[in-house]
């Protein structure tokens, strides 16, 4: 949550980008008036189908497409211009690397280009490429890399600079179980670091497992943002499963409950949040064991699913 | 102030190094080099300045070859391939990408008339037992006019494919070293100002003859090439700037 008064680490404010296939063709704004901001220190998910305008705006966002409109910033400055890059790290959707080179050559390029003094390296090249898992690969050529290696190259070659912000787009493609687990793992320890990530995937349980607040865009909109946890119960109702009930729920508890199931002794509903502390009550005085209390909430992908089906109920948490 | 260029060159450098294509033109250059002392014999004391003449012919000709090869594509495959997003998505300006692309050609085109015109003088010392310095000042001239090519190459290149480029920098070769005879009529020699000339770059006469090339003259194919090449490399890099890649 950002308060009022923090600078945001990432800004982008009413982006466009309007295409024109041919001249003479119409014009088609693939963004449109799209507005993000990330805080500090957080892991912001960047969430759509596919032509949603996601890519677009993170190229706009690092100056890879010029944008029709609108004000992109990082830690304040002006991402467009290479000045405004400095503290950023980015890894595109399937990095792609010369070839030829191997992982210590290509990681030094890249901090060569980065700025990186010249001393520090052979330190951090050793440190990163351990940190993705190719510690041993620094002299084998990138020809030689399976499509998951050149992942991890490209989340290492995004750390070179020690960013304080990291765009990762589609981080997780095309790697193994494991290796996702990794890439989840390592966002968690640069959130930990004071790192901000903004994280643009398909992968909505990757999303749902890391990040802290998400965009949605459908269209080159923002259709929907804010905290998952207030994106997600959207339902108002928390979810009881209870043990111990013989002669059935209470009354005042059935009252008030819905969906309810029984099934070898469990019983399974739920209740409006305001009603739990009553109902807890009431099950302990019925000699009911309480199993779990927990808030009802949409998986993500049930909720974007409703959403671009335009069932869901746009939603702006912050 | 920091800049991208020199590890931006560096790295061309190193992936030419490894295509097939810059030591095969060199050996074939070599080997053809080889050959130019069994040309008809044109008289006595012009033995050594045929050899010099066709000797920066085939120079030339393969100075060219590698820097069409390495320059038409570079830029085009890099943007195809996406391996530009790691470059540009940093701290680096697109005229530093472009720059640094532009000398890691230049170089390497240096590398490939250096290499030749030392088997040259091998051959040259072998056959007719001149060390045969001036054919450097020859070389230079090659060098140079490589620079400008590549330079206008990658400009081309900043905004279109390689087809184009090949064309568009073979047209702007064969005009500027017919830039007289194109313009030689009466209204089109308005024309000439704005139409750059190669030949500054021509110094086949005083070094096959022998005679050198005054250092004045150097001086002002040093001028042409910087005003030439940074024309090129300011279009390419205002046009590359303004690319959605």
């Amino acid at each position: 949550m950002m308060s009022e008064h923090e600078t945001p680490a990432i800004e982008i404010i009413d982006a466009h980008k309007r295409y024109r296939a041919v001249v003479g063709s119409p014009v088609r704004d693939a963004v449109a008036g799209v507005s993000i901001q990330v805080a500090g220190g957080c892991i912001h998910g960047l969430l759509g189908p596919n032509g949603a305008g996601k890519t677009t705006t993170l190229k706009m966002l690092l100056g890879i497409v010029r944008p029709s409109g609108g004000t992109f910033r990082i830690m304040g400055e002006d991402s467009t211009k290479p000045v405004g890059r400095r503290g950023v790290g980015f890894m595109p959707e399937q990095p792609y690397f010369p070839q030829h080179l191997t992982a210590a050559h290509a990681l030094k390029l890249y901090a060569q280009l980065s700025g990186v003094p010249r001393d520090e390296i052979p330190g951090r090249t050793g440190v990163l490429l351990e940190r993705v898992g190719l510690s041993g690969r620094e002299r084998s050529t990138l020809s030689t890399f399976s499509r998951g290696m050149l992942q991890r190259l490209g989340i290492a070659q995004a750390l070179i600079n020690q960013p304080k912000v990291v765009i990762l787009d589609e981080p997780a493609s095309g790697l193994d179980p494991v290796g996702q687990r990794d890439v989840r793992n390592l966002m968690l320890a640069l959130r930990d670091e004071g790192v901000t990530v903004l994280l643009s995937s398909h992968q909505l349980s990757e999303v749902e497992t890391v990040c802290d607040d998400v965009t949605i865009m459908n269209g080159g909109r923002v259709a929907a943002e804010g905290q998952l946890d207030a994106l997600l119960n959207v339902s108002g109702q928390t979810s009881m499963r209870v043990r111990g009930l013989e002669s059935g729920l209470p009354a005042d508890v059935a009252a008030r409950a819905g969906s309810i199931a029984a099934s070898g002794g469990m019983w399974v509903f739920s209740v409006p949040d305001e009603a739990v502390r009553a109902s807890v009550d009431a099950i302990d005085d019925a000699g009911g064991r309480v199993v779990s209390v927990m808030p009802m909430r949409d998986s993500l992908e049930d909720y974007f699913a409703r959403l671009l089906a335009g069932r869901a109920e746009e939603v702006t948490a912050r | 102030m920091r800049t991208s260029i020199w590890p931006i060159a560096l790295g061309v450098v190193a992936d030419s190094l490894r295509r097939k294509v810059v030591y095969v033109v060199l050996v074939f250059a070599a080997l053809l080099a080889f050959a130019i002392p069994s040309l008809p014999d044109y008289g006595l004391g012009v033995e050594s300045a045929v050899f010099r003449e066709v000797a920066l012919a085939l120079a030339y000709v393969t100075a060219l070859v590698v820097t069409m090869s390495l320059a038409a594509n570079r830029v085009p495959a890099e943007t195809e391939r996406r391996t530009v997003y790691n470059v540009v998505a940093k701290s680096v300006s697109r005229w530093e990408y472009l720059v640094g692309t532009w000398l890691g050609m230049f170089l390497v085109a240096g590398g490939a008339v250096a290499a030749f015109t030392i088997i040259e003088q091998v051959v040259g010392l072998v056959t007719y037992q001149e060390m045969m310095w001036v054919l450097w000042e020859g070389a230079l001239g090659i060098w140079l006019e490589m620079g400008v090519i590549a330079a206008f190459a990658v400009a081309v290149s900043a905004i279109t494919g390689p087809v184009v480029v090949v064309t568009a920098t073979l047209a702007v070769l064969f005009i500027g070293h017919a830039r007289g005879t194109l313009l030689g009529g009466e209204g089109a020699l308005a024309l000439q100002p704005f139409v750059p000339s190669l030949d500054a770059f021509n110094v086949v006469n005083p070094v096959a003859h022998g005679s050198g090339v005054p250092p004045l003259y150097l001086a002002s194919m040093l001028v042409v090439f910087v005003g030439l090449t940074g024309l090129s490399l300011l279009v390419g890099s205002i046009a590359f700037a303004r690319r959605d890649l």
